[in-house]
């Protein structure tokens, strides 16, 4: 299992084994990679190393933070557990949002809450599907993609919201220059996931089953509880992100959240989960979101459009899973093929 | 419809049934035909404008490049496979195949243009899924991205316009009043029905979707024979793609957007199991005209374009629910 870190092991065993090593640390290999590029960066933009331009960076990471996270628990429940549908539940979720606080006139606190539960709400009907009538979860989130999708863009006829109460923009304000929704969102999310999934019999529960789910089912493991509320996470944390991005934008957008499931799944496939189960850590996707949050900064400052990033965010897609699979091979047991 | 009852599950009773005509009425290819049917029959009573003819050759093009690429896509999902690039790689190969068009006035060499650049794409994908031994949604989503990223970078972010007309035959032409690209996509169809119940390597595709590694003991090519679906698969999307140029005249930046879902919604309300080992090309066929004719519908019954990704995706959840359903009944 590729969450049991074995430091500095690598150090030890040198040449050709040693790379393979150090791939096999994700964290330690990100960071890195991470290194690389803010080097990199650095030298081509003078004003990057900045603290208020490494601050300001963040803002932009907590979005896609948040979905890698709710992909990369339910990526671990195994059995080839994916959700495609994390963007559209952004656009989804967005409208539901602003068409709360706008048309319904509903207290901000409220109208997050809302969103909140109609996120539960949506990633409940992916795992319902997953686990009670047993579909793959690879058609039912391919299908619901373009479901989720298409009704908020019906919602208002394509039309964006705005006119929000204006209380709601605090949420992307900025606390002694750091954004607010990391302080408030994004490093509260990750620190009590992290707990979750690292330090209780819970988290052992969603590795356990993604490891091998027969051995968890002997162990009085409540395997299909454990995959459902993966995909009720996956949905909350889509209704969370559409809040901030909401707020971020000051404007409900009906295409929030549109290409987001490629850079979730690539994130959540860069920082260790691999798609047959049971790996991928919390600290890994965290790691990940920072890189793909510096690259896509370089490609803005090169003058470089959103179909460029999502462009290079596939390539970094393919090889990230190919590594994963060079590890497992090189070191795990070979699970099952996959085709 | 050996193939859809003969599924590599071994689900066969071992006395055959004593009443074969009950087997064809159970079967899934017979349920959307009479679905298609009374679908169709409904549209004309209460929209007249459905059954002229200019429609109904219109219906039949759409349908005519789902079904072709379809083809490919049930040999990929037969092996438990996916590939949802298919729609950029339309795109791509549109703006190959338009030029070609514009460069050479010559339509043959456009068309194998466009199938050789399908080709390419196919055996990129099925070489990073048979080699790399990565699951076939992870390498075929980061291609989506990345074959969008190319025919943006081809058309420099401009729609390629003023393609010669070389290609209209392929695209409005009829014979016997039916659309060529329907008697090619017919052709295709028979040929991978063919090849699917009669060739050996037909019958290794059911074997790798119903388990792979017994029939990697058994001797079946797998990485072969994976490239090759995935490959196929390339090639018909860039045959598509000479279709669709010659049916629209230029090639939008966002074309085949959404092409990927028509197609596999297709492949699964055709009764193409989405595990492997199951599935059809007639049904396939089947499921293209009822895509084709639900996407009509929604035109002539003035809903808005919007609801599409609605109703395909719900469409998708009934089919796979009626599989599983059957399945578990014990057929």
């Amino acid at each position: 299992m590729a969450a049991v870190p074995r430091p500095g092991r690598w150090l030890r065993a040198g040449g050709r084994e040693g790379l393979i090593r150090l791939l096999s640390e994700r964290p330690l290999f990100l960071l890195l990679l991470l290194a690389i590029i803010v080097v990199v960066n650095a030298a081509l933009v003078p004003y990057f190393l900045t603290l208020g331009n490494l601050l300001s960076l963040t803002a932009y990471a907590v979005e896609i933070g948040l979905l890698a996270l709710g992909e990369v628990v339910v990526i671990i429940t195994g059995a080839g557990a994916i959700d495609l549908s994390v963007g559209s539940m952004v656009s989804f979720a967005s409208m539901v949002f602003g068409l709360l606080l706008t048309r319904g006139h509903v207290p901000l606190g409220l109208g997050i809450a809302l969103t909140l539960g109609f996120g539960v709400l949506m990633g409940s009907v992916n795992g319902l599907f997953v686990t009670v009538f047993r579909f793959p979860a690879l058609i039912v989130t391919l299908a619901t993609l373009y479901a989720y999708a298409s009704v908020p863009l019906v919602l208002t006829n394509t039309v964006p919201i705005s006119n929000l109460p204006s209380g709601l923009y605090r949420l992307t304000g900025s606390l002694a220059g750091v954004p607010t929704q990391v302080v408030v969102v994004f490093i509260p999310v990750v620190l009590v996931l992290g707990f979750v999934l690292h330090a209780t019999v819970l988290g052992r529960y969603v590795y356990s089953i993604g490891i091998n789910e027969l051995a968890a089912r002997f162990a009085a493991v409540p395997v299909r509880w454990t995959r459902f509320a993966a995909f009720c996470l996956s949905g909350l944390l889509a209704g969370l992100t559409a809040v901030v991005t909401t707020s971020r934008f000051a404007s409900a957008r009906p295409d929030a959240g549109m290409g987001m499931e490629l850079q979730a799944i690539t994130i959540a496939v860069l920082g260790g989960a691999s798609i047959a189960g049971g790996s991928g850590t919390v600290a890994g996707v965290v790691l990940a979101t920072l890189l793909v949050t510096v690259m896509d900064n370089a490609m803005n400052v090169a003058g470089l459009q959103s179909t460029w990033q999502l462009g290079a965010l596939g390539a970094l897609l393919i090889g990230s899973a190919l590594l994963n699979q060079l590890v497992r091979q090189r070191f795990g047991t070979r699970r099952g093929r996959v085709g | 419809m050996q193939s859809s009852d003969l599924g590599w599950e071994g689900r066969r009773p071992l006395i055959p049934t004593a009443r074969p005509w009950r087997a064809l009425l159970e079967s899934r290819e017979f349920t959307i035909f009479a679905f298609l049917l009374a679908l169709s029959v409904a549209l004309s009573l209460r929209y007249p404008q459905f059954r002229t003819q200019p429609n109904l050759a219109d219906v039949l093009l759409n349908v005519s490049q789902l079904a072709i690429v379809g083809i490919g896509m049930t040999m990929v999902i037969l092996t438990a496979g996916i590939d949802v690039s298919v729609g950029s790689a339309l795109g791509v190969c549109a703006v190959v195949v338009g030029d070609l068009l514009i460069g050479t006035h010559a339509a043959v060499v456009a068309v194998v243009g466009g199938v050789m650049a399908g080709v390419v794409i196919g055996l990129t994908n099925g070489l990073l899924v048979a080699l790399g031994r990565v699951h076939s949604i992870i390498i075929t989503l980061a291609m989506l991205n990345i074959l969008r990223l190319v025919g943006f970078a081809l058309l420099h972010g401009n729609w390629l316009t003023g393609i010669p007309s070389d290609l209209s035959a392929l695209g409005n032409g009829t014979v016997l009043g039916v659309p060529i690209a329907w008697w090619l996509a017919m052709g295709l169809g028979g040929l991978a029905t063919y090849f699917l119940r009669s060739r050996p390597s037909g019958r290794h595709l059911y074997a790798i979707g119903g388990d792979v590694e017994a029939a990697r003991l058994a001797g079946v090519r797998v990485t072969r024979l994976t490239v090759f679906v995935y490959a196929l698969t390339g090639a018909l999307a860039g045959l598509a793609a000479a279709v669709f140029v010659g049916q629209q005249g230029q090639v939008q930046t966002n074309a085949g957007s959404g092409f990927e879902l028509q197609v596999i919604a297709a492949v699964v309300i055709g009764g193409t199991s989405i595990l492997g080992g199951k599935g059809s090309v007639v049904g396939t066929v089947l499921g293209a005209l009822l895509v084709g004719v639900i996407r009509n519908a929604l035109v002539v019954a003035h809903v808005p374009a919007l609801f599409e990704g609605l109703v395909l995706g719900a469409l998708i959840i009934v089919a796979i629910g009626l599989d599983l359903l059957h399945r578990r009944r014990g057929h």
